[in-house]
């Protein structure tokens, strides 16, 4: 069976195809990527919070976590903000480009622990994309679980990713609120920071709740702090960490933080397993 | 191991029980002094490249041999904190010193190898890895810390859920000849490691090298082929005993140690220990140590594309924790200052090592002391750190119930 | 404002703000509290006046906002259930630092600033217990602005991809 990404022979990219690009936000975007090769195609699976390694010849590569609906077989979903020279070169491109890619890597959100529980996910910013196959695959099976409470945060109204689905998700069973650290004229949703709305959500056994988040590290780690506050217990608490990804199958020693692979271990931790190395600095 | 390629984790020659010097008939064997060259001739007629111990740029490197020749006959090291010195031992002995700046791992794990390649096809693009067949090394002189650090390579680059092509098809068709070290240096701390300085596994085979040749050991099926074509004598007792006591001789001659009592705690709850800022003021962070460390994997790959741009070649360096890029994440390096730089480094050699790979990343080969252009001795830091561990909390004594009352 | 006063000690007792204060301090607290529901978009008080009524929000949403001359009102919080507003009334001379105003129905506790301290002069432990509560919230407003000023969700300052 011919497989995305051989175990033996790692470092062998698959060639795929940009089957459409959707500007997001200034400066970023979606790219549907698909495999050129059938069999590939049909053989790929990932689970919600994986990633993959995305190649442009003559630039290298660059770890984009998939954003797409892991139920979805062919097309698969990457959200990308231009920042260095790969997802630069990225922007450059039109559809139907050919790229590669190597995945999917890494851990993913504990969706299966899910069942029978209330749910609070908390995104900052294009911390949403890693989120959204979660999101997907949840309300694909809605009934499986208790309250499902999604909790955005933004710079401001118009740096919020995906809006077009918030309502697509009010309406399949999920409480969705929104927040901006910078209002506009004609804002009628939250001002302040996602941390506050964690403050004043209705949680009714905390303890058996599940949080996942994922943002800048900053915003996750108030984030935990205040669910562990509310009565979260730390081991029912998910987090995506990020490090400068190399090689993505644990090899190269970039992206350690403590004892640590982000690409092997993460990108997705309990956050009682990392939470002795969070808040040291430089690490 | 020459032995077939095996899918076994860890790696084990097919007959360790008995790591003494007796071949598989369980009588003592040896080699006498001139069929050194023998061995080496076979290896070489068998397909092998010979790499072992030779004089280049005033040190002991290991590089490929044609002949016992070609070995650094009468020589030794001179080694302590940040010098090496190549010295006249006086005799004849071909293995007369301890590790030099080379570890055999940049021949495993090669310091620029290409992982990947892309060709041009039309408007897209030809995704490949090379597969052509590596060299077949045999190495001659491993040390048993050197043993000890392949196989910590092993676990990095074959244990896990990916396993490095690279070194996969070089380690397994590389045959080791192993040398007891019969001396130490004065930055040798294999004894605190439990690495050495006895070859016990993990080799083809084993040589104790006394006066008149060498005590020989087998080690595996691979080993006891080529073995077999060589004209080896049982060994007297004398003989024995005469290699009984050149190895002892390098264990009588370590004297530096390191506790490694819950090390990896130790470590790890010091993170923020004033003793990272003493070590940053010494360190330069000049990449030596993890350049010349035989377990230290680090490396980053980058496109190198000729001058159309058609063919374009995934190349993958030797990189360290220590360069400032190393970290480089959303514009700016993680680690920007050698504290941090440093105690990544050490954290992740002795106590995160253990989480990652089950054991510890340090060997006790003395290679970093020795090669620190400033003499750190991570041996001395680690010392400093037990006498005085920090509590995690800040360094400020708590205040006293009479201090509250008497403001 | 409509007040009413439908079992005022259970509202109080259930907000997030009456975490940790014993019953005996909740009713204390009562007696210088109503409790008002409020239609949308009705302003609670306007930046620089001088007001003695501190808000808990039970329910609802308010706006609160600064005047910035050329960019009228620049909203920089939205409080929710549990979050206090028009603290000043509590611990200074009144002067609002913020207009608030409803963005939909709310109900809220009412309280005499004035009232309060009087109390807390009598009653030194409620005072303690309450100026305790209070530094709490105010320090954890204090923590979502300095998040705020940090504009974490700039480029380059990170989010994982």
């Amino acid at each position: 069976m011919t497989v995305a990404v051989d175990p033996h022979n790692p470092w062998l990219a698959r060639t795929v195809r940009i089957r459409r690009i959707v500007q997001e936000l200034p400066g970023v975007a979606t790219y549907d990527l698909c495999f050129d090769d059938a069999e590939i195609a049909r053989n790929y699976s990932f689970r919600p919070g994986q990633f993959n390694m995305l190649y442009l010849p003559g630039l290298g590569e660059t770890a984009i976590s998939i954003s797409g609906h892991p139920r979805r077989v062919g097309v698969i979903p990457h959200t990308i903000r231009e920042a260095g020279s790969v997802t630069t070169g990225l922007a450059g491109l039109p559809e139907n480009s050919c790229i590669g890619l190597r995945g999917p890597f890494g851990s993913a959100w504990p969706v299966e622990q899910c069942a029978g529980r209330d749910v609070v996910l908390v995104a900052g910013g294009i911390g949403l994309a890693p989120l959204r196959p979660a999101i997907y695959e949840l309300l694909s099976q809605r009934d499986r679980y208790g309250k499902l409470i999604l909790l955005i945060g933004a710079r401001e109204p118009s740096a919020m990713l995906y809006p077009a689905e918030y309502n697509e998700w009010r309406d399949a069973g999920m409480q969705v609120e929104v927040t901006v650290d910078r209002a506009l004229d004609g804002w009628n949703s939250h001002v302040g920071v996602v941390t506050a709305l964690l403050d004043r959500v209705p949680l009714e056994n905390p303890s058996g709740t599940l949080l996942m988040t994922c943002g800048p590290e900053v915003m996750m780690w108030y984030t935990i702090q205040g669910a562990i506050s509310r009565g979260i217990p730390a081991d029912s608490i998910y987090v995506s960490l990020e490090r400068n990804m190399n090689c993505a199958i644990g090899l190269c020693g970039h992206c350690q933080l403590g004892h640590e692979f982000i690409c092997r271990d993460g990108p997705v931790f309990r956050y009682d397993r990392v939470a002795s190395i969070l808040k040291v600095d430089n690490l | 191991m020459s032995s077939k390629p095996s899918s076994e984790f860890p790696f084990s020659p097919p007959a360790p029980d008995s790591p003494a010097n007796h071949n598989p008939d369980g009588t003592s064997l040896f080699l006498p002094r001139d069929d050194l060259n023998t061995l080496i001739g076979k290896l070489t007629a068998d397909g092998y490249q010979v790499v072992g111990p030779r004089l280049e740029q005033e040190a002991i490197i290991y590089g490929e041999i044609s002949g016992a020749d070609d070995l650094p006959i009468g020589w030794t090291d001179l080694q302590e904190a940040g010098k090496y010195r190549l010295q006249p031992r006086g005799d004849q002995a071909f293995f007369g010193y301890t590790v030099g700046p080379h570890s055999w791992k940049k021949f495993l794990f090669p310091p620029v190898a290409v992982v990947a390649t892309a060709e041009r096809d039309g408007t897209g693009w030809k995704l490949d890895t090379p597969d052509a067949e590596p060299p077949k090394y045999a190495f001659l002189g491993v040390r048993a810390c050197e043993l000890a650090a392949i196989k910590v390579q092993d676990r990095v680059f074959l244990g896990g859920p990916y396993t490095d092509p690279i070194y996969q098809k070089r380690r397994n068709a590389a045959f080791i000849i192993a040398v007891n070290c019969t001396q130490a240096a004065s930055t040798c701390f294999c004894t605190s490691m439990n690495t050495g300085p006895r070859c016990t596994a993990g080799f083809d085979l084993a040589l104790t090298e006394i006066s008149d040749g060498f005590l020989l050991e087998i080690g595996s099926a691979a080993g006891n082929a080529v073995a077999s074509g060589l004209s080896l004598q049982p060994a007297s007792d004398e003989q024995s005993g005469r290699g009984e006591s050149a190895r002892q001789q390098a264990v009588s001659q370590i004297s530096k140690h390191m506790d490694t009592t819950d090390i990896r705690d130790l470590l790890m709850g010091n993170l923020q220990h004033p003793r990272w800022d003493d070590v940053a003021n010494r360190c330069l962070s000049c990449t030596n140590c993890t350049m010349v460390c035989p377990t230290c994997f680090c490396s980053s790959v980058k496109d190198v594309s000729d001058l159309t741009g058609d063919h374009i070649d995934r190349e993958r360096r030797w990189d360290s924790c220590f360069n400032m890029d190393f970290s480089y994440m959303n514009g700016a390096p993680v680690r920007n200052s050698i504290h941090s730089r440093y105690r990544q480094w050490m954290t992740h050699k002795l106590a995160s090592w253990h989480d990652q790979f089950g054991s510890s990343g340090c060997v006790g080969c003395g290679r970093c002391i020795t090669w620190c252009p400033t003499g750190i001795d991570l041996t001395e830091e680690v010392a400093a750190i037990r006498s005085s561990p920090s509590s995690g909390r800040s360094e400020r004594p708590p205040i006293s119930d009479a201090e509250v009352s008497a403001t | 404002m409509i007040a009413e006063q439908p079992n005022l000690l259970k509202l109080l007792a259930d907000s997030r703000f009456a975490e940790g204060l014993s019953n005996s301090h909740l009713q204390s607290l009562c007696r210088a509290a109503r409790h008002i529901r409020v239609p949308s978009e009705t302003k609670l008080f306007q930046e620089g006046s001088f007001e003695d009524e501190v808000f808990i929000v039970c329910s609802g949403h308010v706006r609160l906002s600064m005047n910035v001359p050329g960019q009228d009102d620049v909203t920089f919080l939205t409080a929710g259930p549990g979050d206090l507003v028009g603290w000043s009334g509590l611990i200074s001379d009144g002067r609002m630092t913020a207009t608030a105003t409803t963005v939909e129905e709310t109900v809220l506790i009412g309280i005499s600033g004035r009232r309060v301290q009087q109390l807390c002069e009598i009653e030194p432990e409620l005072g303690y217990v309450l100026m305790r509560r209070v530094a709490q919230i105010l320090s954890r407003r204090l923590l979502a602005t300095r998040l705020q000023l940090l504009d974490l969700f700039h480029q380059n300052t990170g989010a994982a991809q």
